[in-house]
């Protein structure tokens, strides 16, 4: 027996192992994919002319195994051995609401291929619920999450810039990527216009400056490659492979298995705890348990949510810590693809060196500095850079030497900002089982029913209106506008399957991330946030992460699970 | 990976950008184009020669390499096979004959053996039909910015794009055109520009 399993290793998983080992816990990570190597498994020493097919994944392997991977931008002939093929993870959606769940079936799961975006919640995040009504009220407030979120900047590494913003609380940071002359004109229009919005250095989990203790870990700066959803071979982003799990692993206290895919979590009706992970071999297709003290689920939002409903007993024929009937409920995703695109017409005669992981990020303005006809906000993020080749070669016709001749010109600045918009919570949102439909490992497929609603079109619109304003305001001429949203899942932000809260009748999770109905269980992905805020959530999983863990290991000591 | 504004920025970016123009000076031989006819390839030795001489007339050498010296047809030929779905090698095959029957008409040979000036005068106009963007069918959403454009001539839409890929991912284009470093280390977030400045590839636009 361990002492914890945990589900995943992904972002939060990694992180979870990390605190449980490192406070002496014997921990098992049960990864339902294959075991990557960190370096070894990436494609970064890819040169452009070394990338397979120039890039592109074959037309017909596209249609038949990704046709709802190949959304997603990361997905190249360099990266495709990160995305799983949707021809062996089938899923259903009502028709009429499409929902595009990318995933990543490997050994740190999408920690390696995130966006490495890095923002707190606010104070005004974890009161939302309450103040306006919709979902619950979290349990937490920001003030018990902070020193949470100390903790994991400092491990994992965030270059960003302190702004004293109350809707973005500054955090332990490494020195910021500078803006670039384009977006330092963007960021003096954008601030003299509107009075209020601030355009700030994107905070990236990328080290800037690599200190000590990421050094320990075999972890160096950023090379500023802007290759990092192939993997980085320097360790220069957090991901589980290069940064978690080794941590994890140099306590001497990790055991990882790989290719086991969770069917279940048992559950023992009289002690009223989980007592173990039954799993299926990915390869044998054959059956086997894990048992510990204490298990974390980590599997992702909708992965979390099927193992739960799939866990059914005489105790909970719902599944597993439902007796709220909340798990699989409030699905969320961030508004995604509202962007706007501009040329400078008088941009700075300057250029940059180098591929920064990050641009710019402006900071939620709407019902905080300016009123929106809507609940809740978002914030943009973008870049100003120059056009390059392809934009240049094929924007417009032409060919023979006046082709490479503009071609080998600089190209005029382009801004472009992307905003994310929180969605709310909606129990009708929700992640449910196919009956008598499974996979081939004999595991009920889900069936997942989400669609944006009135607020979310509202905010959706002023989305793009602020968006258009302030590429003008930076004297930009709006070239391009993405007017509707992407489809809910496009985000790659799901949360709030299994979510935290006050009242056990309307909550899966209390604010320990303990289950309100079995002690020992705690869910700490994207299924146990209680709202989005309009940030991007992976920090706060870690943050809730390493916080869960802290607690399940004192409730161990004096004997509370 | 499509470039996701590509489809909309368009006539902005031939605003700002319709101040090159240069002769164009192709240099293309028959027997180059007979040995890179040979060997085991997807297209026939007629269509492969057309891509050749295409190529060479979208991307001539100039001062620097150009797609023959790249090798870009062969590159080409290989991603109709082992890239390009049936409908593609079917319009790619279209637009190639297509350009070829153009020659014809116009001047009673095969584009493949007429002067590279001749040559570019036929493509240009047929470029400029070709690549006209028709209107997309939704509206503006995420999937349209992303997919391949909506051009008037798809197939003659994939080879310029093809070749234009091609040449500029290749190690000769990114040393000589561009300027690419794999592991710049350094940031620098403002430099100056100077006559001798190439853009940097590596970045998604």
């Amino acid at each position: 027996m361990f002492d914890a399993i945990v589900i995943g290793s992904g972002m939060s998983g990694g992180m979870a192992a990390k605190e449980l080992c490192e406070r002496g816990l014997k921990t098992l990570v049960i990864e339902r994919g294959r075991k990557l190597e960190h370096g070894a498994s990436y494609t970064d020493w890819m040169q452009p002319w070394d990338l397979p097919n120039a890039g592109l994944i074959p037309q017909d392997e596209l249609k038949q195994d990704y046709p709802i991977q190949s959304k997603c931008y990361a997905v190249n002939s360099a990266t495709k051995h990160y995305w799983v093929k949707d021809s062996e993870h089938p899923y259903t959606t009502p028709e009429d609401k499409s929902f595009a769940w990318i995933r990543g079936y490997h050994l740190g799961g999408r920690s390696l291929m995130w966006g490495r975006q890095s923002y707190r919640l606010s104070p005004m995040d974890f009161e939302a619920n309450a103040k306006d009504g919709y979902g619950t009220d979290w349990p937490i407030r920001y003030e018990e999450l902070a020193p949470w979120y100390d903790q994991v900047e400092k491990f994992i590494g965030v270059a960003g810039s302190k702004e004293g913003l109350a809707q973005l609380p500054d955090g332990e940071f490494l020195p910021p990527f500078a803006l670039n002359d384009g977006e330092l004109l963007l960021k003096q229009a954008v601030e003299e216009t509107f009075p209020g919005r601030k355009v700030i250095p994107g905070r990236v989990a990328n080290l800037s400056k690599a200190q000590p203790h990421h050094e320990e870990l075999g972890r160096t700066s950023c090379q500023n490659r802007s290759l990092c959803e192939r993997g980085c071979s320097y360790g220069a982003y957090h991901s589980s492979l290069s940064s978690s799990l080794p941590a994890a692993e140099r306590t001497g206290n990790l055991t990882i298995v790989t290719d086991a895919i969770v069917h279940s979590i048992a559950h023992d009706p009289t002690t009223g705890k989980a007592t173990g992970v039954r799993v299926i071999d990915a390869n044998t297709k054959e059956g086997r348990t894990y048992e510990a003290k204490v298990i974390f689920g980590c599997a992702s939002t909708i992965g979390t949510a099927q193992i739960l409903l799939n866990s059914r007993s005489e105790a909970f024929p719902n599944g597993l810590a439902n007796s709220s009937d909340m798990v699989g409920r409030n699905l969320i995703d961030h508004l995604y693809g509202l962007s706007v695109a501009g040329i400078l017409l008088k941009g700075p005669n300057t250029y940059y060196h180098g591929r920064r992981p990050t641009g710019v990020y402006i900071p939620r303005f709407r019902n905080v500095t300016e009123p929106g006809e809507f609940l809740r906000g978002y914030g943009f993020q973008g870049s100003a850079t120059r056009v390059g080749w392809r934009s240049a070669a094929l924007a417009m016709p032409g060919i023979g030497a006046e082709l490479k001749q503009r071609v080998r010109k600089l190209g005029p600045w382009m801004i472009v900002v992307s905003g994310f918009g929180e969605m709310l919570p909606n129990p009708e949102n929700r992640v449910t089982l196919n009956a008598g439909d499974t996979d081939q490992w004999g595991i009920p497929t889900v069936h997942i029913s989400c669609t944006h609603g009135e607020n979310d079109r509202k905010m959706a619109k002023q989305i793009i209106a602020d968006g258009k304003a302030m590429v003008e305001a930076a004297g930009g001429m709006v070239m391009a506008a993405a007017e509707e949203p992407g489809e809910p899942g496009l985000g790659i932000h799901e949360m709030g399957t299994a979510r935290m809260g006050k009242d056990p009748k309307a909550s899966v999770l209390n604010k320990y991330n303990q289950a309100h109905d079995v002690p020992n269980l705690f869910i700490t992905d994207g299924s146990a946030m209680a709202s989005s805020g309009c940030q991007n959530p992976s920090l706060t999983y870690m943050a809730l992460s390493a916080r869960a863990a802290h607690h399940a290991v004192e409730f161990l000591k004096e004997g509370k699970v | 990976m499509a470039d996701p504004l590509n489809l909309t920025r368009r006539s902005l970016i031939e605003r700002m950008l319709l101040v090159a123009g240069v002769t164009a000076t192709g240099g293309f031989s028959l027997p180059a184009l007979a040995e890179s006819a040979a060997g085991n390839r997807h297209l026939d030795a007629q269509r492969f020669t057309v891509l050749s001489a295409v190529a060479d007339t979208i991307v001539p050498k100039t001062d620097t390499v150009g797609a023959l010296e790249a090798d870009v047809p062969t590159k080409f030929d290989a991603m109709l096979k082992d890239w390009a779905s049936a409908q593609t090698r079917s319009q790619v095959a279209a637009a190639l004959t297509e350009i070829d029957t153009l020659a014809s008409r116009a001047n009673g040979k095969s584009f493949a053996l007429l002067d590279a000036k001749t040559r570019h005068d036929l493509l240009a106009p047929h470029d400029a039909a070709s690549l006209k963007v028709l209107p997309a069918d939704t509206k503006g959403g995420v999937a349209t910015l992303m997919g391949f454009p909506n051009y008037t001539n798809p197939g003659y839409g994939r080879i310029k794009e093809l070749v234009v890929m091609l040449y500029y991912l290749s190690e000769p284009a990114l040393t000589q055109e561009l300027t690419y470093e794999h592991t710049p280390g350094e940031w620098k977030p403002s430099i100056p520009v100077t006559p001798e400045t190439r853009p940097a590839a590596g970045s998604m636009y």
